[in-house]
């Protein structure tokens, strides 16, 4: 038995979930991204993030979980370096439902995974250890992170397999990228503990898990592990372990937070949130189209193959593409066009940063492409150019001179060329017709795919005699 | 109903609230005196009384805005190595 | 030029151009050099005080609109912050410790033309009921130096009664601003929670505390109010006052209000005989006043000392666990240290009182015990917030002597806290309820004062001000002995 915590930033957001300092921390050199609030001043108190409750909201429905009448905060006790206040501002559900959802649930694959309860929570600064471990003599802190808005997914041990674990993370992440409250790609954005268990053992803790990958390792470390135990008849020790990246294995951290006592109290700077049915309904009609609404959608409207639409529905980089792009007739064209020839040119944030493609680019290669002036090959060279350079595609088209060639006698003479450079091929084929792409792959490289297929195809077979 | 409270518990609630204490018999009798006054909540009849908050509506809330404190905070503070904060090695 | 003129008075003088503000300040600092060996009001002092007098002066001279205190001396408690001086609490821990920004209060006082003339003594992070808790010495009580002048806002108090300064500005969370208002012989009121902003106070208990006006009169109290009452974006604990002007009208007087005596705090064995005698008069007074007097019983007082001090522990742990000298604080170089001791070792600079509050604000919330000291003391404040209710559709006010007893000697109740924190039983109930509650000076008994509270329901500080106003006007007290 499976279960997780995942911690995952709200990035979308402009500012801390208590001042307004950015909640993007990422180009700031450190402790310049600070302010009296979130270093914790004396005298200073928390200013609750509007966006910030709004977007958890969204996650909560998102995730089918109920939404308390009240949204109550709580302090979380210990002394950290970390912690500017040393007590973290978090959710619990101690009188009552207070936390932004519990019992909501999520299928995947089939199988019903349930979410315990999900809260908001800031986020502590960082930790910077001068010199290889923990053990150094000078703890460097960086309190730029500190007071970013978090919510914190906690799931039922409900996963079978790591397997399992992987796709419910992807699809928490795409979740989250459509809903515009997080980019999940960025450098700690989301993180995530595990606990495991097996039959007849007890609960283990796993933390400090660098990515998704290394959950999966993580996870499957510790089944083989308890695994291994109860074969020898020894018992598994309810305990908290953190993974060691450099070993590959988890390790006891008992001594840790043995005896930690939280002395949770409420946040007596923060009065209690009033979640009226007015606000609740018009976020919930601002919810972003859900991934599983937008793929039937491509499915039974534009007759968009299963697959392709799944690429598409789940990346919200490429359905806005698509959403803008695409008109009555050419959404086909336009969903292949990116799931296949531009994927490779945008399939990271830095590439998808710098392009300076626009949907109008891809409808008007759709047109050109329908209306004979180019191929589909020269339309994949043209996106290249595109994504670089961003200038219009008759432009590039002129430019480049990537009209397709339908001319019969300029290409006549380039086949005549291929035919005499590749005599062996010409036998084969003559042979075996369905070789005959060879030479019509020949063809096309020498006019870097501007020939028109169809015609380049005939003309071939008519000069080769078959 | 009445808990005694140890001389144990009183030295691991000063050891969470980082609190160095003498060992003094004295100091431990007074905090024990004190918590035992506390035991008159117990007579109280508050059986069925909720938890008294404050409440505020959703408009109420900041504005979601980036507004960055005008001063250079860092050099107010302690720091070390021109930005960062020092803290001890952890164990 | 007599430095106890009111603070309406000074205004009155200041614009008749028969005082100037430079040699009203200047006469202040003159005063406070004298006295302060003495009373030791101040922790720290506003060397620009004369300069910014000055500035203020041109302005008047000029014809160019002036803020509201044109140029009046207040003094501020040390637990409130202000930009670029210290804000120590009175403690080691924040000796060295310069606020970044200025408290809300502090700004809406710079604005509207205060001289703010220094940082007053305290109880150690406002925690205490005599400022014998300071751990930079106590201040002493102007009428009697053998005697404390209250707490935790004792340096603000005898700053004002000191004639040290006009007005102040104290912290009430249990009775910080009334308990030395009474000690000293001057007017201090407890604002409803939320009317005036906690942004730059520093937070001992954040959901009962709240900065409070302190005068020698009840109608500079309520000036004072007028300026720092207000919805901060700052502080989201703010509520709506408005925009009451809380000094016109204030002699309307009480015919006909219906006055409700506490009896729980009003009698029984814990009340000083004298105090009670006082309060006697006090209650005659409101009955010459063409206002209707009656008894009224809270049972829930009798749980309320406890309730407050397991609630303001809880807090108080929890607000105070950020010093631990990382960021700021004083000097103590962490080379060699390991993180948990050396946050300890920090920590020691913490006096007594406030150890003894860590401890037990360590406990009250923690695993085994807080479903029985907690969460009790949180339905207890419930229900006493449904009894003053009830009380409120009754009567208009509800009155009690502010503290039940004497000015007591130093010394006298250190060794015994209990003692000490039941010395909080009748003002720890305006806290826990959130509403407002004020201390007039009533009458000087042996040479010691002795005050009188007046409570009325939430955001109606402009009737409790015309209560307060009233009884003000049938006392006869003497000048103080300076």
């Amino acid at each position: 038995m499976i279960g997780l915590e995942i911690h995952c930033q709200l990035t979308k957001l402009e500012s801390k979930l208590f001042c307004t300092c950015m909640a993007n921390y990422r180009s700031f050199e450190p402790n310049t991204n600070i302010c009296p609030i979130c270093m914790g001043m004396p005298g200073t108190l928390p200013r609750l993030n509007k966006k910030a409750v709004e977007k958890a909201t969204m996650i909560a429905m998102a995730l089918n979980c109920k939404t308390p009448q009240k949204l109550g905060f709580f302090r979380k006790n210990y002394f950290y370096p970390d912690l500017p206040k040393n007590f973290q501002i978090t959710q619990l559900n101690l009188y009552g439902p207070t936390s932004i959802g519990e019992q909501g649930k999520i299928s995947i694959e089939g199988k019903e995974i349930r979410i315990r309860r999900i809260q908001i929570e800031e986020d502590p600064g960082r930790l910077i250890y001068e010199g290889a471990s923990e053990r150094t003599a000078i703890t460097l802190v960086d309190y730029n992170r500190a007071g970013t808005p978090l919510v914190e997914i906690v799931t039922e041990p409900d996963f079978d397999s790591p397997r399992q674990v992987r796709i419910f993370l992807n699809v928490l992440s795409d979740l989250l990228e459509n809903l515009d409250v997080s980019d999940p790609t960025l450098e700690g954005a989301m993180r995530a503990d595990a606990n495991v268990s097996i039959e007849g053992g007890n609960r283990v803790e796993v933390k400090n898990i660098g990515s998704f990958h290394d959950l999966e390792k993580a996870i499957h470390f510790e089944l083989t592990r308890q695994t291994s135990l109860k074969e020898r008849g020894i018992e598994i020790a309810q305990e908290t372990r953190h993974w060691d990246d450099k070993r590959k294995i988890t390790i006891s951290s008992r001594s840790k937070e043995e005896d930690e006592d939280y002395r949770y109290i409420l946040e007596g700077d923060i009065p209690w949130v009033v979640m009226d049915e007015s606000s609740l309904d018009s976020w919930r009609k601002n919810m972003p189209e859900s991934i599983s609404s937008k793929k039937e959608r491509y499915v039974t409207k534009y007759g968009i193959p299963g697959q392709v639409a799944d690429v598409l529905s789940s990346d919200k980089y490429y359905s806005d593409l698509f959403e803008q792009a695409h008109n009555e007739t050419n959404a086909k064209e336009i969903a292949n066009i990116i799931t296949t020839d531009l994927m490779g040119l945008v399939d990271t944030r830095e590439k998808r940063e710098q392009s300076k493609l626009v949907p109008k680019h891809l409808s008007d290669l759709i047109s050109m492409i329908s209306t004979g002036k180019i191929t589909k090959s020269s339309a994949k060279n043209a996106l290249q150019e595109i994504v670089k350079t961003g200038k219009s595609v008759s432009d590039i088209v002129s430019s480049t001179g990537l009209a397709k060639i339908s001319d019969e006698s300029e290409l006549g003479k380039i086949i005549d060329e291929v035919i005499l450079q590749e005599s062996t091929a010409v036998q084969q084929a003559r042979e075996n017709p369905q070789t005959i792409n060879y030479l019509v792959g020949k063809i096309m490289q020498k006019t870097k795919g501007k020939a028109d297929p169809t015609i380049t195809l005939n003309l071939l077979k008519k000069k080769i005699g078959i | 109903m009445i808990i005694l409270v140890t001389k144990e518990d009183i030295e691991h609630i000063a050891r969470l609230m980082r609190i160095d204490i003498e060992n003094s018999d004295e100091y431990f009798e007074r905090v024990k005196k004190i918590l035992g006054y506390f035991d008159i909540l117990d007579k109280a009849d508050i059986e069925g009384e909720d938890i008294p908050v404050q409440e505020v509506n959703i408009e109420d809330l900041r504005d979601d805005k980036y507004i960055a404190f005008d001063d250079k905070l860092i050099e107010q503070l302690k720091n070390y190595k021109g930005s960062y904060i020092r803290a001890p090695k952890m164990n | 030029m007599n430095l106890g003129i009111s603070a309406i008075e000074y205004i009155h003088g200041i614009k008749s151009g028969s005082i100037t503000s430079e040699e009203f300040v200047a006469k202040t600092l003159e005063h406070i050099n004298k006295v302060e060996p003495r009373l030791h009001a101040f922790l720290s002092l506003n060397n620009n005080a004369i300069d910014q007098a000055r500035q203020i002066d041109k302005k008047i001279k000029s014809g160019q609109n002036v803020g509201a205190f044109y140029g009046m001396p207040i003094s501020i408690k040390d637990n409130i912050s202000i930009k670029g001086g210290k804000t120590t609490c009175a403690s080691k821990m924040l000796q060295n410790y310069v606020a970044p920004y200025d408290a809300t209060v502090v700004s809406k006082l710079k604005s509207q033309d205060a001289i703010i003339i220094g940082k007053t003594n305290l109880d150690e992070f406002a925690m205490g009921v005599a400022t014998e808790f300071s751990a930079f010495g106590p201040s002493k009580n102007p009428w009697n130096t053998d005697y404390v002048p209250g707490g935790s806002s004792g340096g603000s108090a005898v700053s004002v009664a000191g004639l040290e300064s006009t007005l102040s500005l104290g912290s009430d969370t249990g009775g910080s601003v009334r308990n030395p208002a009474s000690f000293c012989s001057i007017v201090g009121l407890k604002p409803t929670y939320g009317l005036v902003s906690r942004h730059g106070l520093v937070s001992y208990a954040n959901s009962i505390e709240q900065i409070g006006p302190m005068g020698r009169r009840v109608e500079d109290v309520a000036l004072l109010l007028n300026h720092i009452a207000g919805k901060d974006a700052h502080d989201p604990t703010t509520i709506d006052s408005k925009d009451q002007d809380y000094l016109s009208e204030i002699n309307t007087g009480i015919v006909g209000k219906k006055i409700g005596i506490i009896k729980e705090m009003s009698s029984g064995a814990g009340l000083d005989k004298t105090v009670e005698s006082v309060f006697k008069n006090a209650v005659a007074a409101f009955e010459k006043s063409g206002a209707i007097i009656d008894t009224v019983s809270l049972d829930m007082v009798e749980y309320t000392v406890a309730t407050y001090y397991v609630l303001t522990t809880a807090e108080a742990g929890s607000n105070l666990s950020r010093y631990d000298n990382l960021r700021y604080g004083f000097d103590m170089d962490s080379e060699g240290y390991e993180f948990k001791s050396y946050i300890s070792k920090a920590r020691r600079n913490f006096g007594p009182e406030v150890t003894r509050r860590m401890i037990l604000g360590g406990f009250v919330p923690s695993a085994g015990f807080a479903g029985k000291y907690l969460l009790k003391a949180l339905k207890v404040k419930s229900k006493l917030k449904k009894q003053i209710q009830s009380a409120f559709s009754k009567f208009d006010f509800l009155i009690s002597p502010t503290v039940p007893v004497l000015p007591f000697r130093f010394g006298e109740k250190i060794d015994d806290p209990l003692a000490m924190y039941l010395a909080d039983i009748n003002t720890v109930t305006a806290n826990l309820t959130g509403i407002p509650a004020i201390s007039i000076p009533y009458e000087i008994r042996d040479g010691l004062p002795v005050g009188v509270q007046i409570h009325a329901n939430r955001l109606e500080e402009k009737q409790l001000l015309q209560a307060a106003y009233y009884l003000q006007s049938t006392t006869n007290l003497p000048e103080i002995p300076l």
